[in-house]
């Protein structure tokens, strides 16, 4: 473990750790591109210039491994001055194009000018045209312009993805990025060539133009995408989520994450969700609140089901957290109940892994579901339901629906089968056009939480508790597993369920953390 | 006067062929070095004082001394990747003389235990490619490459590739990604290529004159060797005269003579009713002497540092009072802008930069403040980059403005030159 001096402070590192990730460990300034922990060292951005003491000249800090002894700094005059011409290069025949450019605020270009720069320009002279607006693949824009060639996104396609989509065309300041003819950046991790782009060159399609970054807040949660788990960062106003970026996790994914785990955001936001809880007695549909619906259920039920438990399932799906599923298995377990039925989707796939990230069990807590279910009486496979259904033997079907529902290609059908039953209380995230075609006179739709709207664990594929917390409101109103049977049971809620009140003014909350180069 | 040692026969048409090299002493020498130690061989090197004739001048034994003893697999490459403008020496190496760079590969390859080897000749070369392919053949006819040459028990196998005519290429480790078949451009180092070069196999890269010279050395010993030259430059070596000299082509010389015996001796001179105005000495990357400098200067490593240039790849480019600096430079400037990988933010972008200054002088834009963003650009492109591609753009511009500054403060001054009293614009539009 050699130890080393960074501008006048003593660190200790590990064997073979290199200048730049000493000055990471000590949290230093040191302005660079090209670097980047999860890639290879390109070297090429000549920004992480630092002085060590006995050394011919300047050396790159990304590229110069700690030995015992060293004394490093990056705070002498010349070091300064190399790294504000560095930058100056790096800008001449950037575009400034920053008021209309979507990396504005987040931009590695404006914080490191900030940090480091701070010239005045040199440059007046034509500046080299490149190529705008170059669709790259399905995801994923691209301006040449703005493109400083660090290389992370074509380091990244060759040692991440192994897709090797992009390359560098052409030579010296004529340098593009691009793809071969027909071989568009249709890889499933494609965005992340956007996150690790220190520039605004390339750009999410779904994200660009929709708001500016310093709009909007973030905060860290779990992809409930697949039993992998990533950690991510949810970025979000109060007009609901915008886009999820992954958080560093060595033990999980560390610094990536898939393209599917991105579009999930959009089926916590409103505009997919159940509003209102709603009730079908056969003939007419009514809308109140989730609250109330909850009640009128109990009311309506709980009697009923204490005295027949055995007519009563109870359906599960691996979308929910271990808290909801031990408070939700206990409570049916004290009224008798001890039917309950397993909805996995794509059985057949479940075990499927890419090698990255991508798990084929799309859910993201099925080991905490058979954990907890585990304790109680099991679960069972969800084909008995659909006989003991057609058979009569079951009267009453709680089903907690899943929120990601673009995994649950049997959604629909499903609802249709299980609406079957005399007694139908579904409990779900999701608004969707096949509610109305119930066929249970008595039908409850109750509006979940989404999976940023609550605090609890997911138990991942090899077992990992994986923490997570409240994010944001996008529901007002919408309950938890874990609220829903505490009502349910004829108990108040020990707080107030208090719609957020919406202001009429948008309110722009500026916020200074916008996550790390 | 000239020394031919390489060059003896190079104006003997038969010394091309396989037989007439034979007759004139060839594959003498590889015969000797078969019954030699390998480790000796790198000793003679060593100790004859042999500096790369690519440019850098380093140590050729030394590179050789950085492979590591383990016995892997190891590799060769020639480079004839010669691209440095001015330089034309490997050229006619190639074309006079294939065999004996072909020997002189073999004795190298033994000398440090490769199997393989290669030619990295630059794709407009296409006399030499031709040339070369048959002397391989040849050479392989006889018996002198593939399974045991010359009943030594010695394998080696020789292939030539070539390169798409990108100077870059030239340097060492962007001639082995080019040779691997990925864009031709710089890496890393660590790890040199010694350590890790071709396909992740200790390499080592040699310029051609170098790898021909290592035939000489095992013919005469190392004292033998080092009778020509001076102590820190040993040898002879050739020298590509070009410019506005009445007699320009390859010289032979011992290192160490001086620059003026060369040029006003040798060369017969400048042309008639001209004066001498600066001479780049190695190269277009190598710092330019003024006339004065160039008559005081000798031809070997230490004397061109002495007047803070270098001997380079041995091209004198001599330049006369009718060449305007800014013209020159402008020339210049425009090849490394061309030229740039494009790898390192410095030298993408400053080549790319430096090239529109100084247009922009000769197309009457510039203001006098330019001359000090030209040397402030120049300085911090020095050092910073991967390669040396970025210092060989600024060297140049920094001396041109050092030495010649009065020429480029009257073209922004005057609009027009001051050796040609004419403007860019009357001259081009």
């Amino acid at each position: 473990m050699p130890k080393c001096t960074i501008n006048g402070q003593e660190v200790e590192v590990k064997e073979g750790a290199t200048i730049i990730e000493a000055f990471k460990k000590m949290s230093e300034d040191i302005a660079h591109y090209c670097w980047h922990p999860g890639l290879s060292v390109a070297g090429v951005c000549r920004l992480c210039m630092v002085d060590v003491e006995g050394a011919r000249g300047p050396q790159i800090a990304c590229n110069t491994v700690v030995r015992e002894g060293m004394v490093i700094t990056n705070q002498s005059e010349q070091i300064k001055d190399i790294v504000r011409w560095g930058m100056d290069f790096h800008l001449i025949n950037h575009p400034l194009d920053c008021p209309i450019c979507d990396q504005a605020g987040e931009c590695g270009l404006q914080e490191q000018y900030m940090k480091f720069g701070k010239y005045d320009p040199e440059m007046g002279l034509q500046k080299v045209k490149k190529r705008k607006v170059v669709d790259l693949g399905e995801r994923v824009v691209l301006d040449s312009e703005r493109c400083i060639l660090c290389s992370r996104c074509v380091r990244f396609t060759d040692e991440v993805s192994k897709t090797n989509e992009l390359g560098i065309f052409n030579r010296g300041d004529r340098s593009e990025i691009g793809t071969y003819k027909d071989k568009p950046l249709n890889n499933k991790y494609s965005l992340n060539t956007v996150d690790i782009c220190p520039v605004g060159a390339l750009t999410s399609k779904d994200f660009r133009f929709r708001q500016r970054v310093w709009y909007l807040k973030n905060a860290d949660t779990i992809c409930n995408g697949c039993s992998t788990g990533c950690s991510v960062k949810t970025y979000y106003n109060e007009e609901g989520l915008f886009r999820v970026k992954p958080n560093h996790n060595e033990d999980v994914n560390g610094y990536w994450m898939c393209d599917e785990g991105r579009d999930l955001y959009k089926f916590a936001n409103k505009e997919s969700r159940l509003l209102k809880a709603k009730k079908f007695d056969g003939s007419t549909w009514e809308e109140v609140s989730a609250g109330s619906a909850v009640k009128s259920l109990s009311h309506q039920l709980l009697e009923t089901i204490k005295e027949t438990p055995s007519k009563v399932a109870v359906v599960y799906t691996g979308q929910f957290t271990n808290q909801e599923y031990a408070d939700s298995l206990k409570s049916f377990d004290g009224l008798g109940v001890n039917n309950f039925y397993h909805w996995m989707n794509n059985q057949a796939s479940k075990d499927e892994f890419d090698g990255l990230l991508i798990r084929g069990d799309k859910n993201p807590n099925t080991k905490g579901l058979q954990n907890e279910a585990s304790k109680f009486s099991g679960l069972k496979k969800l084909e008995n339901l659909f006989n003991e259904l057609e058979s009569g033997n079951i009267e009453t079907v709680f089903v907690m629906a899943p929120e990601n529902i673009s995994a649950y290609p049997e959604y629909e059908s499903h609802f249709k089968a299980l609406s079957k039953a005399k007694n139908f209380i579904w409990m779900g995230a999701n608004q969707t056009s096949c509610y109305e075609s119930t066929n249970s006179s008595n039908t409850y739709l109750i509006p979940l939480k989404s999976y940023v709207e609550k605090s609890g664990t997911f138990t991942n594929h090899n077992g990992t508790d994986q923490n997570f917390n409240y994010v944001t409101t996008l529901v007002a109103g919408a309950l938890t597993l874990s609220e829903a049977m505490t009502l349910f049971e004829g108990q108040d809620l020990d707080f107030e369920i208090r719609p957020k009140i919406y202001k009429t003014m948008k309110n722009n909350h500026f916020t200074s953390d916008r996550g790390e180069l | 006067m000239q020394v031919k040692v390489l060059s003896e026969h190079y104006d003997k048409p038969e010394f091309q062929g396989l037989e007439g090299y034979k007759k004139l002493g060839g594959y003498v020498e590889l015969e000797k070095a078969f019954k030699m130690d390998p480790k000796q061989i790198i000793e003679d090197v060593k100790a004859a004082g042999l500096r790369g004739r690519g440019g850098a001048g380093f140590p050729t034994g030394v590179k050789w001394g950085f492979l590591p003893d383990n016995g892997e697999p190891r590799y060769l490459l020639c480079n004839a990747d010669e691209g440095e403008p001015g330089t034309f020496k490997d050229r006619m190496m190639m074309e006079r003389a294939p065999h004996q760079l072909i020997e002189g590969m073999i004795i190298s390859s033994f000398a440090i235990g490769s199997k393989k080897s290669y030619i990295y000749v630059r794709g407009e070369y296409d006399e030499s490619i031709r040339i070369l392919t048959k002397a391989l053949d040849e050479a392989y006819k006889a018996g002198m490459l593939g399974k045991n040459i010359l009943g030594s028990g010695f394998d080696h196998d020789m292939d030539i590739y070539v390169g798409a005519g990108a100077y870059i290429c030239g340097e060492e480790t962007a001639m082995i990604s080019s040779l691997e078949g990925y864009k031709g451009q710089p890496k890393l180092k660590p790890p040199f290529p010694a350590i890790e070069g071709y396909l992740g196999k200790p390499t080592i890269v040699n310029n051609v004159e170098s790898l021909a010279a290592v035939k000489y050395i095992i013919r005469d010993g190392v004292e033998g060797y080092r009778k020509h030259g001076t102590e820190k430059s040993a040898g002879t070596k050739l020298f590509s005269v070009s410019g506005n000299v009445v007699k320009p082509g390859n010289y032979e010389i011992p290192l160490g003579m001086p620059m003026k015996t060369l040029i006003n001796d040798l060369c017969g001179g400048m042309k008639p009713g001209r004066q001498l105005k600066a001479v780049i000495p190695g190269g277009s990357s190598t710092p330019i002497l003024t006339a004065e400098e160039a008559m005081k200067v000798n031809m070997d490593y230490e004397s061109m540092a002495e007047f803070g240039t270098f001997l380079g790849s041995g091209a004198v480019i001599v330049i006369d009072d009718s060449n305007c600096m800014v013209d020159l430079l402008g020339v210049l400037m425009h090849f490394y802008h061309h030229e740039s990988c494009g790898q390192c933010t410095p030298c993408r972008e400053g080549t790319g930069w430096l090239n529109k200054l100084v247009a922009s002088i000769y197309k009457g834009e510039a203001k006098m403040t330019d001359l000090e963003l030209i040397n402030g650009i120049s300085n911090h492109m020095m050092g910073k980059t991967i390669c040396a591609l970025s210092d060989a753009a600024a060297m140049p511009a920094l001396s041109f403005l050092k030495k010649f500054r009065e020429e480029f403060e009257f073209y922004i001054r005057e609009g027009k030159s001051k050796v040609k009293g004419s403007s860019y614009a009357q001259m081009h539009h």
